[in-house]
């Protein structure tokens, strides 16, 4: 779309103004402390992007980056040191080392999540500091190479680090922003945001996940190794301490936490503070560095807990929100579509496309799911239905691929989809709504849609169109389509979380709740759609409590109680069922009214 | 004697050592235990909570001199229990004005987003405690001086350091203080249903806010008096605290969420671990040994040894 | 003694309540019914501070009740029965009971009410130091209604007390409500999914669904009115 690329190329000429003025800058100073610190404010930069790449873009905060900093700086050290291997080779090196190092910590501490994941990724920096030590590696100091230093990255002129570093940033930056612009950076963004609800739109966590970390080490460990042959000196404590980690994740969260320009901001303000405080202030006040990162993020946590950037560019926006947002044309053939569903005759049922045989789940001794046995025909709409606490949840993240089944078989249209994970489930054509919708505040309707159209799309232009095919659908098309999520009814929300499942166009819609809580208007706008969506030949399998809508929408209901299929039939007939009648209202509802008729 | 003897006698005295440090570990543990364990507050400045626990008994002790008239073996002791108190109240301060905006009942809804901001605001106060430190006390190692550290008594062949045995003595006073205390007065009850159900505690009555505010303050304090028994038998500086963070994770989470006493165990299972590790590990890598039980726990038993089941990372 | 006038909860977008009225007098015993989602529960935590109304009024005893913050309601005299018992799993049956007498009514009365309420659920008694998180749901509902009771109120709420239970027991729990309100006189208000157990007992009776008050009635008029049916079923 050439919206996109414009935006692209204005992206690269901001990245490349900053290069070219900063540098320019710095080839002005001619105190080589001040040229150090500029040429330190660009290597915490690379840090912090390296730290953004996992934590900013996934959600998943470290505070063990220092390992893969650390790791990048002793490679390149020993290299050289002990082998005499050129920096020049020796920071690819540690690069690689770093991403190695990713792949292993990622495997096993992936698995964790939260806090639990936050302390492990601190205990590995922090034991590999204790190794080094031992090791002997207390302090190793660069040799100068009088000969030929060019060869060996040693340069007299501090002035040249700040252009390697300045490339070295660069890079990563341009990585960057090309990971937030494809479907890679968006997939993330959906993970952080509610990892569930992504995989049942067909993405891969483990997969994506490892990627950001194995791009996340590598920066890392490339930041790690100019520092140390920029420094000449690596401890353990410098390079592998809690202060490197922490440096790390606050200049990213201190800019503006998963956004390229983040740490950038974040380094160019708080290196030149600390450091000019600790040179200033150091003998009196030893620690001041420390304490002003300290109170830095305690501020931004509290007041902007985003980091800077987005503040700015909330304000920014709100006070440009202010006029209409003008839509955009949408593709011709799309209008086609719309106005042909509306006529449709509704199809015959056909084949079952989905069955399931047997199909039980416990927890502990509880048997949530209990024996289910049921068939849905294709183009029919399925209401699952039954009182609180029935297990019709349990049902739907067992169908998707949440939970295993402990017994037996689930098929969809002839293949078996027990066992497969959720994107996978998604891949097979089914999709799914949650109840709590969560969406990306920031981005706008059709962002959000996008994401779910990855998965049914070879490439991005590809998931554009299907995303805005499903917004037709939804009739989210017209003005909404480039509105911010974050300012969306509960109705329309709700419809963009339809969109999304619609997005890779399935075979079978799994609707979870989709109608609680809305008002007599919006409740008949959505059924509307449903139904649309239906004749459109999607397969619809709803759990509701809305009662008295349900009654108009579904063909069918099937009734479960404590886990247990109890009444299966046409809606006018399963509510008569005196089982049913005593789920719901008790057993001596029933027998009162067999007294009565008695 | 055999080699084999010195072997049984060096595996002994490591269990003494690792039992009287354990002890002290397991009073830490027990103040991380009522904040992490208990009510799911992650704090990461609780090791500088510590630190400043072992500055305040040195002041009042060997800095000041304020407790010079109980003499060398009772004044550090009492500047110990005293350095609860005075902790208590920073901690108590702490959660009233910053703490209190990242915790509490709006926030528990939004479980990972509220432990983000929690981990990122303590670890901040941890930075501005760690360097505060730093410039209020400067960088050279101090400790509390007593006379208790250099001697040691003797059963057996196995070796007693006096200051750490008093410290062992000490600690598990208060762990029982503290459990007589969560266990019988009705304060220490209101504490336990504000942490254990905060909507039911409301619903009888119980200002929860204040319990937590409470139980942080006396989370705090506790590992504070463990910080100033520490500090008669080992230096300490004011980067301590990062150093002891994950020692005290790994004794709660070993002991098991939820669990106080647990975190007792857990804290002198740790200082087992650690001293028992030097007889294969060279010293420098002691605390490795920890972090890798500590991943190892996380990894296969997260519920720790008397955590309910349900506890999962 | 309690009364909600047009009230409107929202939370989450999702409209919970619209235009609830609702009236309980000294002595009564006021059953709320409903399907799941009609927002009963959310009922009680308005009245419980628990959520913010975005409009409407709760008058108790002539006090402005949304005027009061929260902790404090329980001391003038409310009792609330959570939804799912929601008990101090990690104390012991007595303890709980301690935490009900939190207020100072409940300390001036412990010595005559503990009695009282150990006759009432005597399973009570016999496991005063288990562990209230190794109790079966029915027992923890009789140490639920009986912390809310050592509290000594005017005003006992309980709010879906057969949830999850089997109905021999629910029964027996109904059967102990039934004598709390008629021979100990403590005001009633109950939320229940079951119609009939809620609405034989009771003397007046409101009917919830999706917010709103469907039906209002004494207990003869709402007993198998096709209309509280059609609230459950639809149709």
């Amino acid at each position: 779309m050439a919206n996109t690329r414009r935006a692209l190329m204005w992206q690269y000429a901001l990245i490349a103004i900053f290069a070219v003025v900063y540098l320019a800058i710095g080839s002005l100073v001619r105190n080589s402390y001040y040229q150090l610190m500029m040429t330190l404010v660009l290597i915490w930069a690379t840090m912090g992007l390296g730290w953004n790449m996992l934590s900013g873009y996934s959600g998943m905060i470290s505070f063990g980056h220092a390992a893969f900093f650390g790791l990048g700086a002793y490679t390149m050290t020993i290299a050289f040191v002990k082998f005499g291997i050129t920096p020049w080779l020796g920071i690819p090196l540690g690069i690689l080392v770093g991403v190695v190092a990713g792949v292993l910590i990622g495997i096993p501490t992936f698995r964790l999540r939260g806090h639990y994941f936050a302390l492990s990724m601190l205990a590995y920096p922090l034991a590999m500091l204790y190794v080094f030590e031992w090791m002997g590696y207390q302090e190793v100091s660069l040799p100068m190479k009088r000969e030929n230093p060019i060869e060996y990255m040693q340069f007299t002129d501090q002035r040249v680090y700040m252009v390697i570093s300045m490339i070295a940033l660069v890079a990563c930056m341009i990585i960057s922003l090309h990971v937030e612009r494809s479907r890679f950076g968006r997939s993330l963004l959906a993970i952080k945001q509610n990892q569930p609800a992504a995989e049942a739109a067909g993405i891969n966590a483990t997969r994506w996940k490892m990627l950001a970390m194995m791009l996340s080490a590598g920066m890392a460990a490339a930041a790690g190794g100019l520092y140390a042959i920029i420094l000449l000196v690596v401890t353990p404590q410098t390079v592998f301490g809690a202060l490197v980690s922490a440096q790390a994740l606050i200049v990213a969260l201190f800019g503006g936490v998963g956004i390229f320009w983040g740490p950038v901001i974040g380094s160019a303000i708080l290196i030149p503070l600390a450091e000019t405080l600790h040179a200033e202030l150091g003998n009196i006040l030893p620690g001041i560095q420390g304490v002003v990162y300290g109170l830095a993020i305690i501020v931004i946590i509290l007041v902007a807990p985003e980091g800077i950037y987005w503040k700015v560019r909330d304000r920014v926006l709100a006070r440009r929100a202010r006029t209409k947002v003008t839509s955009q044309p949408r593709p011709a053939e799309q209008i086609s579509i719309a106005a042909g569903a509306a006529s449709l005759p509704r199809p015959a049922f056909g084949q079952p496309i989905l069955q399931l045989d047997g199909v039980s789940r416990s927890f502990g001794g509880l048997k949530a799911v209990d024996d289910v046995t049921l068939s849905v025909p294709e183009g029919a709409i399925y209401g699952i239905i039954g009182p609180n606490g029935a297990g019709k949840t349990t049902l739907f993240n067992v169908l998707n691929g949440f939970l295993a089944a402990d017994k037996g078989s689930m098929r969809f249209a002839g293949t078996e989809i027990g066992g497969l994970k959720p994107h996978e489930v998604c891949a097979c054509g089914v999709g799914r709504t949650f109840q709590v919708v969560r969406s990306f505040p920031r981005m706008t309707v059709l962002e959000n849609v996008v994401i779910g159209a990855f998965v049914g799309s070879k490439n991005d232009d590809e998931a554009e169109r299907l995303a805005y095919e499903a917004l037709e659908r939804v009739g989210l098309a017209d003005q909404q389509a480039l509105a911010i999520a974050g300012g969306l009814t509960t109705k329309h929300l709700r419809l963009m979380e339809l969109a999304r499942a619609l997005a890779p166009r399935p075979k079978l819609l799994l609707l979870d709740e989709t109608l609680a809580g809305l008002g007599h208007d919006e409740l008949e706008d959505i059924l509307r759609i449903i139904r649309q969506v239906n004749r459109e030949n999607v397969t619809i399998v709803i759990i509701e409590h809305t009662m008295h809508a349900m009654v108009k929408l579904a063909d069918h209901f099937s009734v479960l109680d404590h886990g247990r299929l109890i009444a299966d039939g046409a809606p006018a007939d399963v509510v008569r069922n005196p089982a049913v009648i005593e789920a719901y209202l008790g057993k001596k509802w029933m027998d009162r009214a067999k007294d009565q008729i008695a | 004697m055999t080699d084999w003897q010195w072997l049984i006698i060096d595996f002994f005295q490591a269990l003494a050592a690792g039992l009287l440090v354990g002890g002290t570990y397991g009073l830490m543990c027990v103040g991380l235990g009522i904040i992490f364990g208990v009510m799911r507050v992650v704090n990461f400045a609780h090791g500088d909570f510590m630190m400043l626990g072992m500055y305040v008994a040195y002041y009042l002790v060997t800095g000041f001199g304020v407790l010079v008239f109980l003499g060398p073996y009772v004044g550090p002791v009492v500047g110990a229990a005293l350095a609860g108190p005075v902790v208590y109240v920073v901690g108590w301060l702490l959660h009233k004005y910053l703490i209190s905006r990242v915790t509490g009942a709006r926030v528990i809804s939004a479980e990972a987003e509220g432990h983000y901001a929690q981990i990122i605001l303590t670890l901040g106060i941890a930075l501005v405690l760690a360097n505060g430190g730093l410039i209020l006390f400067g960088s050279t190692p101090l400790s509390v001086q007593t006379p208790l550290s250099r001697e040691s008594w003797e059963i057996g062949l196995i070796f007693f350091n006096q200051a750490r045995t008093v410290g062992f003595i000490m600690a598990v006073i208060c762990a029982i203080g503290l459990y007589l205390f969560l266990a019988r007065t009705s304060l220490g009850k209101a504490l336990r249903a504000a942490a254990d159900n905060p909507i039911a505690a409301a619903y009888v009555g119980i200002d929860v806010d204040r319990s937590h505010r409470i139980a942080f303050g006396l989370g705090v304090g506790i590992t504070a008096i463990a910080g100033g028994l520490f500090a008669m038998s080992q230096s300490f500086q004011p980067y301590i605290g990062f150093d002891f963070v994950i020692v005290m994770y790994a004794g709660v989470v070993l002991g098991g969420m939820g669990s106080i006493l647990g975190a007792f165990w857990g804290g002198l299972t740790i200082g087992l671990v650690q001293q028992i590790s030097t007889l294969v590990l060279p010293y420098q890598l002691q605390n490795t040994a920890i972090f890798a039980a500590f991943l190892i726990i996380i990894f296969f038993r997260p519920q720790g040894m008397f955590g309910r089941v349900w506890e999962r990372t | 003694m309690l009364k909600i006038r047009s009230l409107d909860v929202a939370y989450g977008g999702l409209r919970a309540l619209s235009d609830v009225s609702l009236d309980v007098e000294r002595g009564e015993f006021v059953a709320v019914v409903g399907p799941n989602g009609a927002g009963k529960t959310t009922l009680f935590k308005a009245i419980s501070g628990v959520v913010t109304p975005v409009k409407g009024e709760i008058t108790y005893n002539g006090q402005n009740l949304l005027a009061v913050p929260p902790a404090e309601r329980a001391h003038l005299g409310i009792a609330h029965v959570p939804e799912g018992r929601q008990v101090f799993a990690s104390m012991t049956v007595m303890e709980n009971l301690e935490m009900g007498a939190y207020t100072r009514r409940g300390q001036e009365r412990w010595g005559e009410l503990l009695p009282m309420i150990l006759e009432l659920f005597p399973i009570l008694s016999e496991r005063r130091n288990q562990l209230a998180g190794t109790l079966s749901g029915g027992e923890q509902q009789m140490l639920a209604i009986g912390r809310g009771l050592t509290s000594a109120p005017d005003l006992l709420m309980l709010d879906e007390p057969s949830m999850g239970l089997a109905p021999t027991i629910v029964d027996a729990i109904f059967e102990r409500i039934h004598q709390i309100h008629t021979h100990h006189h403590v005001t009633i208000l109950l939320v229940e999914q079951r119609v009939v157990e809620a609405i034989e007992t009771c003397d007046r009776g409101y009917v919830l669904e999706t917010g709103r008050v469907a039906m209002e009635g004494t207990h003869k008029t709402l007993m198998s009115d096709e209309r509280v049916r059609r609230a459950y079923l639809g149709m």
